[in-house]
C-alpha cells in the first residue's frame, strides 16, 4: 500500500466515521444522551441502501425484497430508515437517564443485530447481501476511490454544517440548558421529552446516510460489519477528541482511524506476523486511549486556539 | 373583589405513608390577582413542598390546584410553566454552561427553539429583541455589569437574582420564589425587598416562602402560615404578628400569652 492509498482510506473512513462521531457529540455531548447503540442506526440506514438498490432474490438467495431502486433512492431511503429506527427505539427509552438509557439502545443494537442474523429474509442472515450496486464514477472518468473519500468528506462537512447551523441558533440554547439541568429548564417551560426526543432523530439521520455509503464502498452488507465494535470505536473517538467541539470529533476520530489504517498497511511476510499485528493494534489502542484521557492534548489544543 | 388566581384545593401529599402536605381536609388557600403571598411556617411545614405541588414537579394524591381556572392536576412542570407560572428554587439552579445573558434569554418563549425556525435563520431578529429585554431584566436585578460572564463566577446571592431575573424575562402571570434571601448579603437583600415591592405594585402576583419573617412581613401583604403540613393561620401580616398560634409554633408555647 503507498502513501495515496494510505491518504485515501484514512480519508474515506475517517469521514465516514466522523459522521458516526459527530451525531454521537450531539446526542451526548450537547444532549447529554448516552447511546450505546449507534451502529444499529448505521446498520438500518446501510441494509436500507442495500434492500433498495439490489435486484429482486433469485438461485439461493434467501432475502424477500431487492428493490432494484437507483443509488440516490436507497440514500434517502437510508436516512430514512436510521430516523424510523430512532423513532422506534427513542420513543419508549428517552425517559431513561443516563448508564440505563446506555443499556437500553445498546440492548436494541443488539436486537437489530440479532434480528438481521436469523431473519434470513431481510438480508440472507450471517451471509448478507453481496455485490450491493452503486453508482459507477468510472462512467464520468473519475477514479473510484478518490470519489468515494470525496463523498464521505462532503457528507461529513454537510453534517457538520448542519449541526452547527442548529447548535448556534436558539435550538442549541434551549437544549443545553435541558442537558444542565432539567427541573430548571422545566420551570421556564421547556419541554424537554421533545427537545431530546428531537436531537435524538435528528443525530440518526446522518448516520444512516454513512451507512449508506459504507454499503457503497464495501459494496457488502453483513450482521459482521455492524458489532457493538462499531459503537465502541466511535466512542473511544469522541472521547479521543474531546466531547463539545465539532473539530474535535472529527480530529479524534481522524486519528483512530489513521492509526488503525498504518497498521494495516504495514506488509506483512506471514499470517502469523499479521496476527499479532492485530491483536498489538488493539493493545495499542487501548493504550492510547488511556493516555489521551490522562492528558487531553486535543482538548488542551483547541483551549490555546480559543484563547489565542 | 378580584379574582383568585390560584386555587390551592383541598390537597393532600404523602411520601411514604406520611401525610406532607394536607392533613384531614386537605390544605386549601387561594392567592387573589395581584396578592403578595408570604408563605411561612417552620423547617418541615410542607412549604418547599406546596411549592412543588403547585408548580407540577408533584403531583397531589387528591385535591387540585387551579391556575387561572386550569387545572393543573395531570400538567407536566414545562405546561404549567407555559400557562403563566414562574418559580425559583430553594438552592439556585443555573445552566453553568451559559453566559449569564443566556440564562435570561433562554427563559424566554422563544420559537428560534424549533427545528424549522433554526434552519430558516429567522430567528436572529427575534434574537435582538431578545438580547434587549433580557440585558433590561438583569438591569433590574443589579446584574448589569455580568452579563458575559460565566454564571460559575456569580456569588450564591447573584445566582439568585439571575434566577428570578430568568422567570421575569417571561412575563409570569404568577411569581413564586422559593426562599429569595438564604445565602443572600444584606445589601442585596435590601435590592431585592426593593424588586418585589415594585413587582407587586405593578400587580404581578407573587408567592414568597421565607424563613427571614422581619423581611417578609414588611413587605407581603397576605401571610399564609403552615404547620405540620396544615394551614395553621392565614391573614395580614399585621393579623399574623398578632395570631398566638403562629407565636408559640415559631417561638414555642412558652413566649405565647
Amino acid at each position: 500500500m503507498n502513501l495515496v492509498q494510505l491518504f485515501l482510506a484514512v480519508v474515506m473512513f475517517g469521514s465516514l466515521f466522523s459522521v458516526l462521531t459527530l451525531s454521537l457529540n450531539l446526542q451526548y455531548a450537547r444532549g447529554g444522551m448516552i447511546n450505546f447503540g449507534t451502529v444499529a442506526y448505521f446498520a438500518a440506514g446501510a441494509y436500507a441502501y442495500a434492500i433498495v438498490t439490489q435486484e429482486p432474490p433469485s438461485g439461493l438467495d434467501q432475502y424477500l425484497v431487492g428493490l432494484h431502486g437507483p443509488w440516490w433512492a436507497g440514500f434517502l431511503a437510508a436516512g430514512v430508515a436510521a430516523m424510523a429506527f430512532a423513532v422506534l427505539t427513542g420513543w419508549p427509552t428517552l425517559r431513561l437517564r443516563g448508564e440505563y438509557l446506555a443499556l437500553t439502545t445498546f440492548a436494541f443494537a443488539e436486537m437489530l443485530h440479532s434480528l438481521l442474523v436469523n431473519e434470513r429474509r431481510i438480508g440472507n442472515g450471517t451471509v448478507g447481501l453481496a455485490n450491493v450496486e452503486r453508482p459507477d464514477p468510472g462512467s464520468l472518468g473519475l477514479p473510484d476511490a478518490w470519489t468515494y473519500a470525496g463523498a464521505a468528506f462532503v457528507l461529513m462537512l454537510a453534517t457538520a454544517l448542519v449541526f452547527r447551523h442548529l447548535l448556534a441558533s436558539p435550538y442549541g440554547r434551549a437544549i443545553d440548558a435541558v442537558r444542565d439541568d432539567e427541573g430548571a429548564a422545566e420551570a421556564i417551560g421547556k419541554d424537554i421529552a421533545r427537545l431530546r426526543f428531537e436531537v435524538f432523530v435528528i443525530s440518526a439521520v446522518p448516520i444512516g446516510f454513512a451507512g449508506a455509503l459504507y454499503a457503497m464502498i464495501t459494496t457488502l452488507v453483513s450482521p459482521d460489519l455492524f458489532t457493538a465494535e462499531v459503537t465502541f470505536f466511535v466512542w473511544i473517538a469522541l472521547v479521543l477528541g474531546g466531547e463539545r467541539t465539532i473539530l474535535g470529533a472529527v480530529l479524534g476520530t481522524m486519528a483512530l482511524v489513521g492509526f488503525q489504517e498504518l497498521v494495516r498497511a504495514i506488509p506483512f511476510e506471514s499470517v502469523r506476523a499479521a496476527e499479532i499485528a492485530a491483536a498489538g493494534e488493539d493493545i495499542v489502542t487501548g493504550v492510547l486511549f488511556i493516555l489521551i484521557l490522562r492528558w487531553q492534548p486535543f482538548e488542551a489544543m483547541m483551549k490555546r486556539r480559543r484563547a489565542a | 373583589m378580584t379574582r383568585d388566581l390560584l386555587v390551592v384545593d383541598r390537597v393532600v401529599k404523602r411520601f411514604g405513608g406520611l401525610k406532607a402536605v394536607g392533613g384531614d381536609d386537605g390544605l386549601s388557600f387561594a392567592v387573589p390577582e395581584g396578592t403578595f403571598l408570604g408563605l411561612i411556617g417552620p423547617n418541615g411545614a410542607g412549604k418547599s413542598t406546596t411549592f412543588n405541588l403547585i408548580s407540577g414537579v408533584l403531583k397531589p394524591d387528591s385535591g387540585a390546584v387551579l391556575l387561572d381556572g386550569v387545572d393543573l392536576a395531570q400538567a407536566r412542570a414545562s405546561r404549567i410553566a407555559a400557562l403563566g407560572l414562574g418559580r425559583t428554587f430553594q438552592t439556585p439552579r443555573a445552566f453553568p454552561s451559559l453566559s449569564v445573558l443566556d440564562n435570561v434569554i433562554v427563559g424566554a418563549d422563544n420559537e428560534g427553539e424549533r427545528v424549522g425556525m433554526a434552519f430558516s435563520g429567522r430567528w436572529r431578529i427575534r434574537e435582538r429583541a431578545l438580547r434587549e429585554k433580557a440585558a433590561a431584566v438583569l438591569a433590574r436585578v443589579g446584574l448589569s455589569d455580568r452579563i458575559g460572564d460565566r454564571v460559575g463566577n456569580l456569588s450564591g446571592g447573584e445566582l439568585r437574582m439571575l434566577e428570578v431575573a430568568r422567570q421575569l424575562v417571561r412575563d409570569p402571570k404568577i411569581l413564586l420564589l422559593d426562599e429569595p434571601t438564604a445565602g443572600v448579603d444584606p445589601s442585596l437583600q435590601v435590592k431585592l425587598s426593593k424588586i418585589l415591592v415594585d413587582l407587586h405594585a405593578e400587580g404581578r402576583t407573587l408567592i414568597v416562602v421565607e424563613h427571614n419573617l422581619h423581611f417578609l412581613l414588611r413587605i407581603a401583604d397576605r401571610v399564609v402560615v403552615l404547620q405540620n403540613g396544615r394551614l395553621l393561620s392565614q391573614g395580614t401580616p399585621a393579623e399574623i404578628k398578632a395570631d398566638e398560634r403562629v407565636i408559640a409554633a415559631y417561638l414555642g408555647a412558652d413566649h405565647a400569652a
